[in-house]
């Protein structure tokens, strides 16, 4: 039964994911892409981390993907022209991003095997669903990390509120 | 599980999703009669006795009006955004809880729909998929006023959801836990030296419990917050192009809201079910629960609608500055405060 749900949300992330790439209308575009984050909530959960499941979506189905909307939205972008204004370097970082994805994919594959902790796993870690654990590793093993990813998104708000300033200033 | 298992558990699941939408028509009544009682008015007193069939009367006719799409309107994002609103607004109720575990012919029913261990969280990641509906709504209209509203309704609720989430961030400090039996629990007792007051997390987190309540009423598009429909200069903000039933989801979604936010701050910061000194015992004790959490939720949709008709809307800059500068700031205020008074109980 959760093997079922699984590979259901899991065949939804792709295909929405896939729709959001193809899709020709950007609004359509980014629901896609929520559709794609809210499947990806539920393996999470299936996958023992309801924490984790629950920050996938507050932060990006919630919070960043209803700035893109918003953004879309007073911009009023219009549909993806077919001719496509797509330089040939694109084509080349495109694939050769995908190989490397695709690489990592398959040693990941290799390490761990295609077998994963289900909901009634018996094996799985059972600290993976408590949040004081994941709380208790963040910070103290992880502490370090922590800190440096804040001091990055500080770094990415204070360069967005400096270029934004300058276009002001003109 | 036998098939009585399956029928307790469906009825938690179930209930709460039937009862919902079921409460909302009196308590359109009873906020046209409040109103009417403010401006000193009779308000909706013709159909049936008090007045009482008139919101069955209105929901018979929003049925049977013409349901229109606008031709230029995106009309697969048209249609689902009203569901997505009622979606939103039913499903927050199932990790609420609204009694005791209490046993029954030797069953143990917990009184919540789901006990999940990331219970707040779960409401915050349904409260911000709603911003969803009223923003789709806006841009599949294809109307320029439905569009400021959708705008202005996503601008307002992601500025607010900030301050309402550090402002329960406190809560969730104290007691350790995001599941909201545990929160409920925790706050069950008197204080030892002022034995008449209850351990609620409205005494030591009064301004948590004020940022919260603020931003409730911005979260669910209410006076002194709907700009996102303020009538005067946006005819009816996001919904404009909606009719029939369609609009009536918005409105159903509305109250629905109203409701659970209540709930909310009654289980957060008020002790939800749990009665001073009373220990819930088997079927009475849970049917007693329950009537106190619903006589709490009750006195706070009041307080909503109490608000609404007594306070002007705000400008939308104001509604921003109030947002940033005022409610956050003071929700990380009392974020540290409650950080503090953790470190104090630890080290005692």
């Amino acid at each position: 039964m959760e093997r079922l749900f699984f590979d259901a949300a899991a065949l939804l992330a792709i295909l929405f994911a896939g729709l959001m790439v193809v899709g020709k209308d950007p609004v359509k575009s980014v629901l896609a892409l929520v559709v794609s984050f809210f499947a990806l909530a539920v393996t999470y959960v299936l996958l023992l981390a309801p924490f984790i499941a629950g920050l996938q979506v507050i932060v990006y189905a919630g919070a960043i993907l209803v700035l893109f909307l918003f953004v879309l939205m007073l911009l009023n972008v219009g549909r993806e022209r077919p001719d496509g204004a797509r330089r040939p370097i694109q084509t080349v970082l495109g694939s050769l991003a995908v190989l490397v994805f695709a690489g990592l994919l398959l040693g990941m594959l290799r390490a761990t095997g295609t077998r994963v902790p289900i909901l009634t796993d018996a094996a799985a870690p059972a600290a993976l669903a408590d949040p004081a654990a994941i709380a208790r590793l963040l910070f103290s093993d992880y502490l370090l990390h922590f800190e440096a990813v804040s001091v990055l998104l500080l770094a990415a708000l204070v360069g967005a509120f400096v270029l934004a300033r300058r276009e002001e200033a003109r | 599980m036998t098939a009585i298992d399956w029928v307790i558990v469906v009825l938690r699941v179930v209930l709460p999703a039937l009862i919902l939408p079921g409460i909302v028509i009196p308590l359109v009544w009873v906020e046209r009669r409040v109103a009417a009682l403010m401006q000193d008015r009779p308000g909706p007193n013709r159909v049936g006795p008090f007045g009482l069939m008139q919101s069955p009367a209105d929901i018979l006719k929003l049925f049977t009006k013409e349901d229109t799409v606008p031709t230029s309107a995106d009309k697969l994002l048209f249609l689902l955004a009203p569901g997505l609103a009622v979606f939103a607004a039913l499903s927050t109720f199932a990790v609420i809880p609204f009694g005791p575990t209490i046993e029954v012919a030797g069953r143990t029913i917990p009184l919540i729909g789901a006990d999940i261990s990331i219970g707040l969280l779960y409401v915050f990641a349904i409260t911000s998929l709603s911003v969803y509906s009223i923003v789709l709504a806006g841009w599949s209209s294809n109307d320029k006023f439905a569009l400021m509203g959708g705008i202005r309704s996503s601008a307002q609720i992601i500025s607010y959801e900030l301050a309402m989430t550090t402002a329960a961030a406190g809560v969730v400090l104290a007691s350790g836990s995001f599941r909201l039996t545990d929160i409920v629990g925790m706050q069950q007792g008197a204080y030892h030296l002022i034995p008449f007051l209850p351990r609620w997390n409205v005494v030591p987190q009064f301004f948590g419990f004020l940022v919260f309540f603020i931003s409730a009423f911005a979260e669910t598009n209410r006076l002194p917050f709907d700009l996102p429909e303020a009538e005067a200069e946006l005819v009816a903000g996001y919904h404009t192009e909606y009719s029939a039933m369609r609009f009536g989801s918005y409105f159903l979604a509305e109250y629905i809201n109203v409701i659970v936010a209540s709930a909310m701050t009654a289980t957060l910061y008020f002790g939800g079910w749990s009665l001073p000194g009373y220990h819930p015992h088997g079927l009475v004790g849970g049917l007693v629960s329950l009537a106190v959490f619903a006589a709490k939720t009750a006195f706070f949709v009041l307080v909503f609608i109490w608000v609404r008709w007594t306070l002007p809307r705000f400008r939308y800059d104001q509604l921003m500055k109030l947002g940033w500068k005022a409610l956050l700031p003071l929700a990380l205020a009392n974020l540290l405060w409650v950080a503090g008074l953790e470190m104090i109980r630890m080290h005692n």
